[in-house]
């Protein structure tokens, strides 16, 4: 898979480590993975001096679907600060907005080993059962030392949804978000219903929020939890937040037996979090467990749309319509846990 | 007078021959789509088997929770959307629920079956 032949991008990804503080900077292009609906992903060699560095540079090619409106300058700042507090991340090598370096905005960070692919994580999770519990229990650290980093580092352009009580503007983004496509969707809309009429109440402090923390974007490795990526739907909001996202049976992948995650228990979610720091609301987790699962019924139901708009010929968007259903299955079973 | 294999069968046959013969002479995007498309054929295969029925049952529990004779189940989820965004608080909350609950059984049913196994 070498792509030497794109000279262009070495210089310009050369540049962006460059600025990033790296001294003299050579780099090659090794190889081009596939992850990634809106980015594309390429693997590095940056050689500096005598130090080779194994890195990777993700290039976006479009906005986010839903959201996504942080430059990947302050995406990389929001990552510096994450790892200044604890949180395990790729170590940032340079960052840039510039579309004439590499064709648009990038990020080039250190590569860490392990995968991030779903199935081959829980393959590798399969295969060394002992490190479930050490996942799960850094997942819960994670999150809780993220949440307990303050706002007053956060970057300009980090979405906020701490304008009076975030859990109702997310009810509103919600029904906005659904107004927009193009079928409907009662249950969907019934599940919003539910969530405004059901509002838990707000955290005593917003905090940081990851906003996509779930296996997929995290790179799991022998020793656990590697590096948390993807952190452009990070917003500030309610920590509940990001620890019921965890949670939803559609990050699962079918490992039914771990519920939080794919990796453990809620139980050994919670024990770790409030271990390292964090205050655990089983209230706002649920209303967040309810909220983002109608999100991502919404999201499945987003990618079909568009699919049956012509904005994408993606046979895998349009696969996402015969998808809701199983998050409208989760939708209507947690509420009816909760009524 | 009728041609043989049934659409449900070939489709079947469709399907195993992407996650035999395709899926694993791919790697990367193009083996992620022959996945998905293998799925969408067993999906399709069912929906022949049974979504007529699914449809016909949607379409009578609509019309009992609406008060609404029409018989375009389209139409009648439109209305029923359109009331719950409206706000609409006309429905009797228990019957409400147990509509939706069977139709999202009915549609999974097709779409993914086993999946409230769990």
């Amino acid at each position: 898979m070498a792509t030497g032949s794109e000279p262009d991008l070495t210089e310009g990804l050369a540049q962006v480590v460059a600025e990033g503080g790296i001294a003299s900077p050579s780099v090659e292009v090794t190889g081009v993975a596939s992850a990634g609906a809106t980015r594309r992903t390429l693997f590095l060699t940056v050689e500096s001096g005598t130090e080779t560095i194994p890195a990777v540079a993700q290039i976006s090619s479009a906005k986010s679907l839903l959201g996504a409106s942080m430059t990947v300058e302050d995406e990389a700042k929001l990552v510096r600060l994450a790892e200044s507090v604890g949180v395990p991340v790729a170590g940032v090598l340079g960052a840039s907005e510039n579309n004439d370096l590499v064709g648009g905005p990038v990020v080039v960070t250190r590569r860490i080993d392990g995968p991030t692919i779903p199935r081959h994580v829980l393959r590798l999770l399969d295969g060394n059962p002992s490190i479930r519990e050490t996942l799960i229990a850094q997942c819960g650290q994670a999150l809780a030392k993220l949440h307990q980093a303050g706002t007053d580092g956060a970057p300009d352009s980090l979405p906020r949804l701490d304008a009076g009580h975030p859990a109702e503007s997310y009810v509103q983004q919600l029904h906005l978000t659904l107004d927009g496509i193009g079928d409907p969707y009662p249950v969907l809309r019934y599940g919003i219903r539910w969530l405004g009429e059901n509002l838990p109440l707000p955290a005593e402090k917003p905090a940081i929020i990851h906003g996509d923390f779930r296996n997929g974007n995290l790179i799991i490795n022998e020793t656990g939890l590697g590096a948390v990526l993807d952190w452009e739907l990070a917003h500030i909001g309610d920590p509940m937040e990001d620890v019921a996202y965890l949670c939803m049976r559609t990050w699962r992948f079918g490992a039914e037996a771990h519920p939080a995650g794919g990796f453990g228990s809620f139980d050994q979610l919670r024990d770790a979090y409030e271990v390292a720091g964090g205050t655990w609301r089983e209230d706002a987790f649920r209303w967040w467990l309810t909220a983002r699962t109608a999100w991502w019924g919404i999201g499945l139901a987003f990618q079909a749309d568009n699919f049956a708009n012509g904005t994408t010929n993606s046979i895998v968007h349009a696969a996402s319509g015969r998808r809701v259903v199983e998050l409208e299955y989760d939708l209507l079973s947690l509420i009816e846990a909760g009524l | 007078m009728i041609d043989q294999p049934s659409a449900p069968d070939l489709l079947d046959a469709m399907a195993a021959t992407l996650a035999e013969s395709v899926v694993p002479a791919c790697e990367g995007p193009a083996q992620h789509a022959a996945r998905v498309v293998a799925n969408l054929c067993r999906i399709l295969a069912r929906e022949f088997q049974h979504g007529a029925d699914a449809t016909s049952q949607t379409i009578a529990d609509l019309q009992g929770l609406l008060g609404n004779n029409a018989v375009d189940a389209d139409a009648l989820v439109a209305e029923l959307e359109q009331r719950l965004a409206s706000a609409d608080s006309a429905f009797d909350d228990d019957e409400l629920f147990r509509v939706l609950k069977a139709n999202v059984d009915r549609r999974l049913a097709v779409a993914k079956p086993g999946y409230s196994d769990n």
